[in-house]
């Protein structure tokens, strides 16, 4: 299955980058075989270690020339096998390319390379009165490149959006080897290459410089933490206090599960029988924000809420949101693996989802904890097993896909910020008509003719070509 | 319904399923005939039949923005989706919308109304103005400071490409990772990837109170000084907005702007009635320490009527540079269009200038025709006197395109004069960074080039 690399291609690379930027030793690969999805490896033929734009486009240029898939790699942290070498190629890493080029607060923007990690941004912006807005779970680790190719969210998109929404400018290596850069002036003249290449997944270019639109700190915030006897109150009072008007900066749900598994860890002190807990931010001008809080309190005692705590100061809001996050982490006390789902459905159908849930987990006997962007209907399931044991990883495959398809039987989508990656590409037929997923390949076609930026992700390319033509043909009723 | 004038003869097709006829106004469209669809079936067998026939299709909704894009290059039907002006769902706990295209933004409002809530898009001629048109041409307004654009409101849409193949995008929940984000491409597209025939939009909770501060600014310096400090204000401005030039006069509520002033600076808020009486008062304060006295302030009643001027100012060119660049940009301007009108989206770089209708040498638009040259501006350029008569594509490549690219800026011409048979190169400047890519992308979504051909990029 492993192809080979001419060494002719090697030898190429070496010269363009410099023979320490390539590796091809197998003994030196092996630690690319997989990103943050686990359950999935393939060693890739060879990693390179671009430094600039201009070795970038050599290294496509090169890799078009021998006809050798690329697949652009930040920090690895994909959940979706985004960074997957499957079928081998050259892994293109850009964590060398790491220096953030402009802060320029007048445009509000900022200039960085792909490797820049999320949370070096947010630090490199601190005390400058900006941020960069989205804040995966990863943002520890998580590339701005990597940001860009997943359209990452996290607990702030419910107001602020997620990164397609803070992308001014692009500077991409297109398939034929250009460098072409996009914005960052506003409203520039033709398609919005951009928002399609926010989100790609590293299947139509490589992002090798960024403009990122920068927020306005919030002046001042209102941090809330209310525990519920079930999933159910909580959920129904996030749409409450949707409905009411309200938008929070963040809704986080946790269900009992995780909460246990935090408490073990951390010792908060939750109550060994709550259901649910929500941490519930807003933010704004001071002037509104009590009236806010009044609201929000007032609707989670609607639903039976049984502490509702409120932080008086960053110290204690901190606190209030380290059990969120560190929830995650949290769950490596309970089990050796686990896979976190990233289902999303209308905010409306949260109750109903949490509660299928837990339904399959029982039908396939794993467990399952979970935390959720509540207020996006966007929840994370995290599935537990043993690694170890084929059966394990098979029950908790099954389960994850089975909630999936729930998500889209509720009109959701089962994705809303991980991305396809290798993992979900299956799942793509049920989601969308065999005309819409021939829209997307012929968008993938008109970038990357030759099909070599990270194949086999996001959609089947040569599957969905083959569909597209024969069902454009016969979905279309005969005229006349 | 009124009758307009200039209608080009309807077809009564027997062949495509609930065809129902409507009046429009399409005289800058080369229109043999007009046909009304009831349904996307019927859009989808509008665009097979025209494709077997090579016929070029002109997608019209409320007809707002006809003279949008360049000389069409061919003659073909005119296909009004003003019929399909259904509301699919609208689940207000889940803060979205699925609405038919031809749906107008003024019904769309309407219904949002009702549930306290908003798409937060300013949209010129909203009664006429549809929910396909307004997504084919990516207008904005002052709001687009705080808001964006309705790119970033799109979750989901249905389309017919060139081959009359109905597909869809995205999908009805507000967070989508999956698959490419066709909605951003087809924002914008003006039509030449496939016809929108139904939209899912993200809406939001209707802000309780807005106001409008104003100011008269005495020069340029201190214009930018105002910009450039409200990168630091406390407040959360929804509007930022700079009035300069002529032809402004009819400021609502606040009167013209008087002798000695250059431009006029709007700050638009909204929010719950506190946060906005306290963003106001804090403005006011930020404005008093930079030496601005003359403050100006629209009651709630005179601040709708604010807003509504600021959005339906209508640009004949609309240039953008960096938010840093946009004071600079505006003198500029005035000096190469003396009398020209101006209003930017100033803390987005998006100027938009109007020509004085006095000096144009074509037609431009309803009741704005003359025929003495536009001047190119104290002496610059070959052949700057009146006698003879100037060429608008000329001046456009070599006067204002090369200005404005200077300052790293783009032009777009909004609204393509009758007469002035301006190329697409002409109207949305050289083809830039990634045209081989949209062409590659145009090509397999319209093959034969039927989808309102002639107006986009695709051909320089």
């Amino acid at each position: 299955m492993t192809r080979i690399v001419p060494r002719s291609l090697i030898r190429g690379l070496c010269t363009r980058l410099g023979a320490g930027n390539v590796l091809s030793a197998p003994s030196e690969l092996a630690v690319y075989d997989c990103d943050a999805l686990t359950v999935e490896r393939q060693r890739p033929d060879a990693v390179v270690f671009p430094r600039s734009a201009r070795q970038v486009a050599d290294v496509v240029a090169l890799c078009r020339q021998h006809a050798v898939p690329m697949i652009p790699r930040g920090a690895g942290t994909s959940l979706a096998g985004g960074c997957l070498p499957l079928g081998g190629g050259v892994v293109v890493m850009l964590t060398r390319m790491n220096r953030i080029l402009e802060i320029n607060l007048r445009d509000r923007l900022a200039v960085v390379e792909p490797g820049v990690a999320n949370l070096q941004l947010t630090r490199a912006l601190a005390g400058t009165g900006y941020h960069f807005a989205p804040d995966p779970s990863s943002q520890g680790a998580s590339t701005i490149g990597g940001n860009v190719a997943t359209n990452a969210g996290g607990p702030h998109t419910l107001k602020y959006g997620v990164t397609v929404n803070h992308v001014l400018g692009l500077e991409v290596v297109l398939g034929d080897g250009s460098i072409v850069q996009l914005g960052p002036v506003e409203n520039p003249a033709g398609l919005d290459l951009i928002g399609v290449l926010v989100g790609s997944e590293g299947t139509l270019g490589i992002v090798t410089k960024t403009w990122v639109r920068l927020t306005p700190d919030a002046c001042d915030y209102r941090t809330m933490r209310a525990i519920f006897n079930t999933v159910d109150d909580a959920t129904n009072a996030v749409s409450q206090i949707i409905a009411a008007g309200i938008i929070p900066s963040a809704m986080e749900l946790m269900d009992q599960g995780i909460l246990a598994a935090v408490e073990e860890a951390y010792h908060f002190g939750f109550p060994p029988d709550a259901g649910a807990i929500l941490v519930i931010e807003v933010d704004g001008p001071a002037a509104g924000l009590d009236q806010r809080q009044r609201q929000i309190v007032e609707i989670c005692g609607k639903f039976r809420a049984r502490e509702i705590l409120q932080a008086t100061s960053p110290a204690e809001r901190e606190t209030l949101w380290k059990c969120r996050k560190m929830a995650v982490g949290a769950t490596g006390r309970l089990s050796p693996s686990y896979l976190i789902e990233d289902g999303v459905v209308p905010r409306t159908r949260l109750p109903h989802m949490l509660r299928r849930i837990a339904e399959i987990g029982q039908k396939h006997q794993v467990r399952i904890v979970n935390v959720a962007h509540a207020g996006d209907g966007n929840v994370h399931p995290i599935l537990l097993f043993d690694e170890r044991n084929r059966q394990q990883v098979e029950r908790a495959r099954a389960a994850g896909r089975e909630i999936l398809e729930e998500c889209i039987a509720c009109g959701g989508s089962i994705t809303a910020e991980h991305g396809i990656g290798v993992e979900k590409i299956a799942l793509m037929q049920r989601l969308f008509a065999p005309a819409d997923l021939g829209a997307m390949g012929r968008i993938r076609e008109a970038f990357d003719p030759a099909g070599l930026f990270n194949p086999g992700k996001l959609l089947d390319h040569a599957e969905e070509l083959r569909t597209c033509g024969a069902d454009c043909q016969s979905a279309a009723p005969p005229a006349g | 319904m009124g009758q307009i004038a200039n209608l080009p003869r309807l077809r009564q097709v027997s062949n495509l399923p609930h065809m129902t006829h409507r009046m429009m106004s399409t005289s800058t469209l080369p229109l043999t005939e007009t046909i009304a669809a009831a349904d996307e079936a019927a859009v989808a067998a509008a665009v097979r039949d025209a494709g077997q026939h090579d016929t070029a299709v002109y997608p019209i909704g409320g007809g707002t923005t006809l003279d949008y894009g360049a000389r069409p290059s061919r003659p073909g039907i005119g296909l009004s989706l003003a019929n399909l002006r259904r509301v699919i769902d609208y689940p207000a706990d889940d803060m979205t919308i699925t609405v038919e295209a031809g749906l107008t933004a003024a019904e769309l409002t309407k219904c949002l109304a009702e549930k306290r809530q908003r798409l937060p898009i300013d949209v010129c001629q909203s009664n006429r103005a549809t929910v396909g048109g307004l997504l084919a041409t990516n207008l904005s307004g002052p709001r687009r400071y705080a808001c964006g654009t309705i790119r970033d409101y799109l979750l989901g849409f249905r389309a017919v490409d060139g081959r009359g193949t109905a597909f869809s995008g995205g999908g009805r929940v507000v967070k989508n990772a999956a698959g490419y984000n066709l909605g951003r491409l087809m924002v914008g597209s003006l039509g030449t990837l496939g016809i929108i025939t139904q939209a899912t939009f993200m809406v939001r909770p209707m802000p309780e109170a807005s106001a409008v501060l104003a100011c008269d600014v005495p020069d340029f310096n201190t214009a930018e000084r105002l910009l450039a400090a409200l990168v630091h204000t406390q407040t959360l401005p929804a509007a930022v907005e700079l009035s300069a030039g002529s032809c402004r006069q009819d400021c609502p509520a606040l009167g013209p702007l008087p002798e000695g002033h250059v431009a006029r600076l709007f700050v638009g808020f909204e929010g719950m009635t506190t946060e906005v009486e306290w963003m106001g008062g804090q403005l006011r304060s930020d404005w008093r320490q930079l030496g601005i006295d003359s403050l100006l302030s629209a009651s709630a009643a005179a601040g709708d009527r604010l807003w509504q001027w600021l959005t339906e100012f209508a640009a004949d060119l609309q240039i953008s540079v960096l938010p840093s660049a946009t004071v600079g940009m505006i003198q500029r301007l005035l000096d190469l269009v003396p009398g020209g009108s101006i209003q930017a989206h100033a803390g987005n770089g998006v100027i938009g200038l109007k020509l004085p209708s006095s000096v144009l040498p074509f037609p431009l638009g309803e009741g704005r025709t003359h025929s003495l040259p536009l001047p190119l501006g104290e002496g610059r350029g070959e052949g700057a006197s009146p006698e003879q008569p100037h060429d608008f594509a000329l001046w456009l490549r070599q006067q204002l395109r090369p200005a404005v690219a200077e300052a790293g800026g783009c032009v777009v011409v909004r609204r393509c004069p009758a007469g002035a048979e301006l190329t697409a190169c002409e109207v949305w400047g050289p083809p830039g960074d990634g045209a081989a890519v949209m062409r590659a992308i145009k090509d397999r979504f319209d093959p034969q080039g039927i989808l309102n051909p002639g107006r986009f990029i695709y051909d320089p």
